[in-house]
């Protein structure tokens, strides 16, 4: 019993470490096949010599062949040293790591508040019940799924910080600046998720197991909470992957916007300025991300739907 | 990247939600100037658009990082209001007729934030360091080119010994790459590259908090008495402190001026001015930049502008004031020379010279041979039409220069049937279109205070960006001579000569706009300004809170 299981988790790791090795090594290619050669990147739009570009030849070893650089990353990654940045001048784990917490305050908030929203909308509007507000709730989703994040933090932050001054404008005056980013990061994620739940519920509700939990004189409430989310929550938890995907996606808009800390504004001055090392380690850390919450989220299967954990 | 489309939707937002906003600021106190008298005491929140990349001021490159190093550090130079070198940590400079030594005196009884005195040996450890294979390889590579020894001659007076003359050494003694940093921070600061709190300086604030992503807070620096002459008092800062916070979206800084959220901010779009200027408890203030203009510079080693007549005839193509009053609503100042018209070294008779003739410009391109025009209205020569590409790299396109650029599109389209090509890419794409030579049209400008510098790297035939890729004797006599002549008319002069030739004899250019820097303030906040002969921010220095 213990042995297949232990292969099992065995294969998962090794499955992880595939990815994160594919992820960066997909990257660096990307990377190296972007236009315009490293030196020109580090030396932006500053004085530009012979001696210049020698000395950061030097200081960055780049005049080594590609593969053997790329071996040489892959060699200090597994060592945990993920170099120094060409821009900042940094380690980079120092660098990200000085931002990992914000950005992970962000999305974890703004996760928890977009999934019960979710749950909330679908609940509140599954099955045959109030056809108007079932619209109305429909017609809100698609607006908040449709609409650019960047708008919905500009007019969040018009109305409620810059003509009622409820919010401050992020800074370091803890939770009341969080509120903000973390709604609007949210809103598109919980529009999405309220769609897939809302179907996912009517399709439950239509299964005989709830018709059968009806005729023993449960109450509708209990129902709908009890044995049809629970079933129907297996969609929404499929779309984890994506939901963090779109959560790094927003932060790097919502912490432009907001003027917050975080890693999406270190790894779009990183993109744009092609500073390789803090680009490399961004992929592999949302890789490694992925990769544990793929994993987290078919642990949760078996906690959602005991037919699982039988088999 | 994102930005631009980013840009119009603030636009579509601001427009929106305007009413709200301005509604909301006049319920408020009726206007008062700025209280009439300085005085001491209290704090502000200026939000400014970019974060810099280090805070080590030997390594700074970033024209909108100036206001802050200035805070911190301090050079032996500075510049006064008419854009003269007077001193500020030095005493004094001399220099042998031969221009090849100088000899800097230094004030008494300054000190360090960290404790340590300020002194000869500080200023050879600050230079030495400069000099350090790895360390500042741009500043050792250009501005101290010509340097040769370093000398304490005694506590108070460091003599620079030069292979060449070279009176652009002087500015170097005023730039941020100059300033003195600490001998113990150079020795022990954790990340001497990167800047930051454990690097001291002899400046009116010390900087004691720097949260990456988010703000920087600087805090008086009590014992400080030792202003520069441009400065508008002496002692101490007014403030007791200052926090910068980084808002990088231009609506997001002016929601958050016009809800008191912050008191001042620097980078204000001239579609946005109007909301400055109509709400009584705000004020603009702008000042144009020195060093060079924004042009569009022509590649003179490939078709069709290695034929000075089609370089000309580009010229004339646009007409300039109408094209700077559709896109900047008449708040861009037009440039006539390569040099900005706030620079000392600019010469007037330029105004007026050339341009805006489409007539001229049509002759010009017919005597060219471009005769013909094909069925899209383009003039055409041997098969090929006239095309030629300007290229612009996203991160550098600022002031809506994409939006500037689509309306000389349309200029010299329609008046001489001329094919401009744009293409907005990353730096990587625009890069290597400039080193395989691929372009007919660079665009740039540069905030230098010496403007000789910023010609040196565009029109030498040896500099860094010259990438009309002009090749001239003259030229590069001109610039050499310019960088060896100490005497400032004799400079004016030689500098004259080089403007003539370049803009009115070879037509290299298309000069455009002066860039500037604008900063939008509450008018509770007294002593705001901008450096002198730079133009852009000054430090929190003068700074006050009136009543």
């Amino acid at each position: 019993m213990r042995q297949p299981r232990l292969r099992a988790v065995t294969r998962r790791l090794g499955t992880g470490l595939v990815v994160l090795w594919a992820a960066t090594s997909a990257a660096y290619l990307a990377l190296l096949a972007a236009p315009g050669d490293t030196v020109d990147a580090i030396v932006g739009d500053g004085a530009d010599t012979p001696q210049i570009r020698a000395e950061i030849i030097t200081e960055w070893a780049l005049d080594r062949p590609a593969a053997v650089q790329y071996l040489d990353y892959l060699r200090r990654l597994a060592e945990g040293d993920l170099g120094r940045s060409y821009l900042l001048q940094r380690p980079v784990a120092e660098v990200i790591g000085e931002q990992l917490t914000a950005t992970l305050t962000l999305a974890v908030t703004a996760a928890g508040l977009g999934v019960l929203l979710a749950i909330a909308l679908a609940t509140a509007t599954a099955g045959h019940r109030r056809p108007w507000l079932r619209r109305a709730s429909s017609g809100l989703e698609l607006v908040l799924v449709s609409t650019p994040t960047f708008l919905i933090g500009i007019v969040l932050l018009t109305v409620f910080s810059f003509r009622l001054g409820l919010f401050p404008v992020a800074g370091d005056q803890g939770v009341a600046a969080l509120v903000l980013p973390a709604v609007t990061l949210a809103l598109p994620i919980a529009g999405l998720l309220a769609q897939i739940l809302r179907d996912a519920l009517d399709r439950a509700l239509d299964e005989p197991f709830v018709l059968t939990a009806r005729s023993r004189g449960t109450r509708e409430s209990a129902v709908l909470l009890r044995h049809a989310l629970r079933h129907a929550l297996l969609p929404t938890i499929t779309l984890a992957g994506w939901l963090f995907g779109t959560l790094l996606g927003g932060a790097v808009i919502v912490e432009q916007v907001f003027g917050r800390p975080g890693l999406g504004q270190v790894t779009l001055a990183a993109v744009t300025g092609k500073d390789m090392p803090v680009v490399l380690a961004v992929v592999t850390l949302s890789a490694a991300v992925y990769v544990v919450v793929n994993t987290a989220a078919d642990l949760a299967y078996l906690l959602v739907d005991p037919r699982l954990r039988r088999s | 990247m994102p930005a631009p489309h980013l840009r119009t939707l603030t636009a579509v937002a601001l427009v929106a939600l305007l009413a709200g906003v301005t509604g909301c600021s006049t319920d408020a106190a009726p206007a008062s100037d700025a209280a009439s008298q300085p005085r001491s005491g209290g704090t502000l929140t200026w939000a400014i658009e970019t974060e810099p990349i280090t805070l080590n001021p030997h390594l700074y490159a970033q024209a909108k990082a100036r206001l802050l190093v200035w805070n911190t550090f301090e050079s032996l130079l500075s510049y006064d209001q008419q854009g003269k070198l007077v001193p500020w940590l030095a005493t004094g400079w001399q220099t042998t007729p031969d221009g090849r030594s100088y000899t800097v005196t230094l004030r008494d009884k300054v000190t360090f934030s960290d404790g340590t005195p300020f002194d000869a040996t500080a200023v050879k450890a600050n230079i030495d360091k400069l000099r350090e294979p790895g360390y500042a390889p741009a500043v050792a590579a250009v501005q101290l080119r010509n340097l040769d020894t370093v000398e304490v001659v005694d506590a108070r007076t460091v003599r620079l010994t030069l292979t060449n003359p070279d009176v652009l050494i002087l500015d170097f003694l005023a730039s941020p790459q100059g300033a003195q940093v600490s001998p113990k921070s150079l020795r022990e600061a954790k990340n001497l590259k990167a800047g930051g709190v454990d690097l001291a300086g002899t400046g009116p604030f010390v900087l004691d908090r720097y949260v990456p992503g988010q703000e920087l807070h600087y805090k008086r620096n009590p014992g400080y008495d030792w202003a520069p002459p441009s400065a508008t008092h002496t002692g101490p800062a007014y403030l007791d402190g200052i926090t910068y916070r980084f808002l990088k979206e231009s609506a997001v800084r002016i929601g958050a001026l016009t809800s008191g959220q912050v008191q001042l901010i620097e980078g204000v779009p001239a579609t946005d001015q109007q909301l400055i200027t109509a709400n009584p408890r705000l004020r603009l203030i702008r000042q144009l930049n020195s060093g060079s203009a924004y042009s569009y510079y022509f590649n003179t080693s490939r078709t069709p502008f290695d034929d000075l007549r089609v370089r000309r005839a580009f010229r004339e193509a646009v007409d300039v004031d109408t094209v700077l009053k559709a896109v900047y609503r008449d708040t861009a100042v037009r440039a006539w020379s390569v040099i900005s018209p706030s620079s000392p070294l600019y010469d007037k008779r330029l105004d007026g010279s050339y341009g805006g003739n489409a007539i001229t410009a049509n002759a010009l391109l017919d005597q060219a041979g471009w005769t013909r025009r094909d069925a899209d209205g383009y003039r055409v020569k041997d098969g090929r039409r006239l095309t030629v590409r300007l290229v612009q790299a996203a991160p550098f396109v600022r002031d809506r220069r994409d939006v500037l650029a689509q309306a000389i599109q349309a200029a010299v389209k329609q008046s001489a049937g001329i094919d401009l090509k744009i293409s907005l890419v990353d730096q990587g794409t625009a890069q290597e279109a400039f080193d395989t030579n691929q372009y007919e049209v660079f665009d740039n400008s540069r905030a230098d205070t010496d403007a000789g510098a910023a010609l040196n790297l565009l029109l030498h035939s040896q500099g860094g960006i010259n990438r009309t890729r002009v090749n001239d004797p003259r030229i590069d006599q001109l610039l050499d001579t310019g960088q060896a002549t100490a005497d400032p008319a004799g400079r004016a002069s030689i500098y004259a000569d080089l403007q003539q030739r370049v803009v009115v004899d070879q037509a290299l250019l298309l000069p455009l706009y002066a860039p500037a820097d604008q900063i939008a303030a509450s008018t509770t906040v007294g002593g705001v300004r901008f450096e002198p002969t730079a133009g852009v921010p000054a430090s929190a220095y003068d700074l006050w809170i009136g009543n």
